[in-house]
């Protein structure tokens, strides 16, 4: 298959793709729809023959930066929807007309130009991974020094908007369990949950000798978040046990 | 295959490998993590250090640089003399701001203590009673300072791009990091970074179409592929324009100005001395390099563009100063205003357009780090007697000449200055700016510039009237309070001096800065 | 088989081959295995509870989550540079190795200090 094939093919699976950008009600689809587009330009660089450039672009956009997208969504809460409302009034078609403008003054521009076929035969002589090592610790070594410094002020950037040191000391298990006993509060474990032959789940309690359930073996958390059973459904004696 | 390392001439580089040295070592002092008390002084010693020494060295370097310039890396970095007189600027103008930034009211500096914390919360109590501070912003604040230093020299699209994300950045950071109305500095830090990041990605499109039509990132060879390659320039001037949106973004020009007021407001007040004076010196450096030895072919082109820009730039930032009830976001709109004044010499497309390029902005950036330093001194006391935030609004300012004289009457300068009266340096500045535009055949810039000028000595007088004129209202009496400590009165002591100072024997700089009206390709 | 195989042919197979594999074992097990259902096996599994209608609080995360991804990409960008050195660092000869470690030593910088500041503490 030539060049020209795969482009007719991938092109307009990436339009599609990107079209999620504008049309797609949920963050999430979005953030799918890029990484096919970024998955084919992937395709397109590795077929130009820049391989190098091709798994990069796996590598550093599919892989970290929609990570990272992923996580920021994440933040934000997966399920939360943009407000729509206009704060301008009519700022959508104005945006709209200044876009499509520049649509138009971009492709006019670019379909009148008739660029040459350069050959570039022997640019790859090598290997492209070699070809890049030269020119990268050639003359744009500076710029591989200056993104070293761009990478530290992101870091340390995220570390001054986003991390909170701990407030006080932690305590180690042994310390923990130590209060417990100095306050006579029960040395021991708390029992596990789940111990009914049906179930053997987080939300039902276990059982004590005398038969009855324990309330302290679930997690308080999903008390709080009422989601917790009282493990009656799955008690092992039972008419729906006979019914089965 | 075979390797050679590249030719690269370190020496030129000396002041920008000195402040960022100096960023990384900041870094590391962070991650010794002394006592806070310790970590400050360090902090703002080295940042000082590092500053006034970038300047010294570049200043050295304009003494004993033989001929124009030298070439850094063949073709993409190029220390010339026109580079070298705004690094030196960029440096003292960084400083001026250290100092700012370092500078304490009643115990509290002007960032917040621990900016992870949320605005209002527990932690941000927590912090606040143990004195912690968030000394991270000197190092920060180093790697973009040393960023706009190596933008000046910058002839190369895409290390234009890896460094203007370098600047951005950090400041990106430090407009979120405001002691008090943290809510209103936070977003105004999420405005400034998804319009900057947008701008940035503008100016990535435009500098690839120029790729694609001279094959070329570097400003020498796509100046002349304009030349060479016929059929393919159309390509070169579309990518131009959008290239242009993203340096315009960063001067603040009308119609991507959007994030000034906001950012200016909402930020530090420190912060915002620093972007408004050394943000807007690098940007016009770096459009002057992109415009005049890349894409100068293109003057009749670009030009109705720019002339367009300007125009809206002056026009927009004047009335809407007019109407601003807020002393940082009047200032913003002001600075805005600036920013279309130095384009009428810019787009003139002379080698005068240089010269007075540079010392606008030398007479601006001067003017702007003493008016916030000003307005970071004027504080509202709280009901418990305590300092609180920044009295900005205009009211709170009336009498202010009868509360503290001698801040007040270098306020008065500088607002003289940003009008442009006789006897400062903005009034020099404007002269020559619109003299380079006049001589080139400009005069319907110029008329409008001088029109707008005209307009807005009206709001900078007003606040000058209101400062001496106005008695103290009665019931703000006890409400505003002008502290006067030490780094501030220092910087506005210095520009004040330097502003009266340019404006009466300024041909000392005017000389200078005529000698560094030469770009070398 | 010719000399010269394309050498994209064995990746073809092999993807082939685990498709092949992946979709037997669906189907294979469902014409062969055993079918003995009661109430606890058809109910949705999560963490052995009942399947949560919404995600908990809204399905936030905290924000320092966000840390890791950062440094994840600041060992990615690192990745870049570091491959086509390693592939001809015999050529890059001294210089490279100069300006590879100068690279590494700036990139460590901040990992030291998120360390220090205990960024990666849970």
């Amino acid at each position: 298959m030539g060049e020209q094939e795969l482009f007719w093919v991938m092109s307009p699976v990436i339009v599609l793709a990107s079209l999620t950008l504008l049309f797609a009600r949920k963050a999430v689809y979005v953030l799918a729809g890029m990484i096919v587009v970024m998955i084919g330009l992937a395709v397109f660089y590795v077929t130009l023959e820049a391989p190098f450039l091709g798994m990069i672009q796996v590598i550093v956009y599919t892989g970290a930066i929609m990570m990272l997208i992923l996580f920021v969504l994440m933040l934000v809460g997966v399920d939360q929807k943009e407000s729509l409302r206009e704060t301008i009034r009519g700022q959508r078609w104005i945006a709209l007309a200044a876009a499509t403008g520049l649509v138009v003054l971009i492709v006019t521009t670019v379909y009148r130009i008739e660029l040459p076929i350069r050959d570039i035969g022997g640019m790859n002589d090598g290997g492209n991974p070699q070809v890049i090592a030269n020119a990268l610790f050639g003359e744009w070594v500076l710029v591989m020094e200056i993104l070293g410094l761009v990478l530290i002020s992101a870091a340390v950037s995220a570390i001054v908007l986003t991390h909170l040191p701990r407030s006080g000391d932690r305590r180690s298990q042994a310390e923990r369990a130590e209060e417990r006993v100095r306050a006579r509060l029960n040395p021991v474990n708390k029992p596990m949950p789940g111990v009914y032959a049906r179930r053997n789940a987080l939300d039902v309690p276990a059982i004590d000798p005398e038969g009855k359930p324990v309330p302290a073996s679930i997690s308080r958390v999903l008390k709080a978040r009422k989601q917790d059973k009282d493990g009656s459904e799955w008690r092992a004696i039972g008419k729906d046990e006979a019914a089965e | 295959m075979t390797f050679e390392s590249p030719i690269i001439e370190w020496a030129p580089l000396a002041p920008v490998l000195i402040v960022f040295a100096a960023a990384v070592l900041g870094i590391v002092i962070e991650t010794a993590d002394p006592k806070v008390w310790i970590r400050r002084r360090l902090q703002v010693a080295l940042a000082l250090v590092a500053t006034l020494a970038a300047a010294a060295t570049a200043a050295l370097q304009w003494s004993v640089l033989d001929g124009d310039g030298t070439r850094v890396v063949v073709d993409r970095i190029i220390c010339d003399r026109h580079s070298l007189i705004w690094m030196v600027m960029i440096a003292v103008f960084a400083a001026l701001a250290i100092l700012l930034f370092s500078s304490r009211v009643g115990g509290d500096d002007a960032f917040a203590p621990l900016a992870a914390a949320a605005p209002g919360s527990e932690e941000e109590r927590e912090a606040s009673e143990k004195g912690l501070a968030q000394t991270e912003v000197f190092p920060l604040a180093l790697f973009s300072v040393g960023g706009m230093m190596l933008f000046t020299m910058v002839s190369d699209t895409l290390i234009l791009f890896i460094v203007l994300e370098l600047i951005s950045l950090p400041l990106y950071v430090l407009v979120a990091l405001s002691r008090r109305r943290r809510l209103l500095s936070q977003e105004a830090a999420l405005k400034y970074f998804l319009m900057g990041a947008f701008a940035s990605a503008v100016y990535l499109f435009g500098a690839a179409l120029i790729y694609g039509g001279a094959f070329s990132t570097s400003f020498t060879i796509i100046d002349t592929a304009i030349v060479q390659y016929h059929g393919r320039e159309a390509l070169v001037l579309v990518g131009t324009v959008l290239a242009l949106v993203g340096l315009l973004f960063k001067l603040g020009a009308v119609p991507f100005h959007a994030w000034t007021p906001d950012a200016y407001q909402g930020a530090p007040t420190p912060v915002t001395a620093f972007m408004a004076a050394a943000t807007k010196a690098a940007a016009v450096a770096a459009l002057i390099r992109f415009l005049y030895l890349a894409v100068h072919r293109f003057e009749w082109e670009i030009a109705p563009v720019l002339w367009t820009i300007a125009i809206a730039t002056m026009l927009v930032g004047t009335v809407a100063a007019i109407v601003q009830t807020d002393i940082k976001r009047m200032l913003a709109y002001s600075s805005i205003a600036h920013g279309g004044f130095v384009l009428v010499a810019v787009t003139s497309f002379e080698r005068e357009a240089l010269s007075a390029a540079v010392f606008y902005m030398l007479a601006y950036g001067l003017a702007t780090l003493g008016a916030f330093a000003v307005v970071g001194q004027v504080r509202e006391v709280t009901k418990d007697g305590s300092l609180g935030a920044e009295a900005t609004r205009l009211g709170q300012w009336a009498g202010l000449g009868r509360r503290s004289p001698w801040m007040a009457t270098a306020m008065a300068v500088f607002l003289l200055s940003f009008a442009g009266i006789p006897l400062t340096a903005g009034f020099i500045g404007k002269y020559v700016a619109f003299k380079a535009a006049f001589d080139s055949g400009g005069w319907p810039l110029v008329v409008v510039a001088v029109l707008a000028a005209v307009v807005a000595v009206f709001f900078y007088v007003r606040v000058i009237v209101l400062m001496f004129l106005t008695p103290v209202p009665e019931d703000l009496k006890d409400a505003v309070e002008v502290t006067e400590s030490t780094g501030p009165s220092l910087v506005v002591g210095i520009t004040a001096l330097a502003t009266v100072l340019l404006g009466v024997v300024p041909s000392v700089v005017l000389d200078l800065a005529s000698n560094a009206a030469i770009l070398v390709p | 088989m010719t000399e010269h195989m394309n050498p994209y042919v064995p990746i073809l197979v092999m993807i082939g081959v685990a498709t092949a594999l992946a979709v037997a074992g669906v189907v294979v097990s469902r014409f062969i295995g055993p079918h003995r259902y009661n109430k606890a096996k058809l109910s949705p599994y999560e963490s052995g509870m009942e399947a949560t209608p919404g995600a908990a609080g809204g399905g936030r995360v905290p924000i320092r989550y966000y840390l890791i991804a950062m440094t994840f990409i600041v060992f990615d960008i690192e990745i870049v540079f570091l491959y086509p050195w390693a592939i001809a660092y015999e050529r890059l000869s001294l210089f490279g190795l100069v300006a590879i470690l100068s690279f590494l030593a700036l990139i460590t910088v901040p990992f030291v200090y998120e360390w220090r500041r205990g960024g990666f503490d849970w």
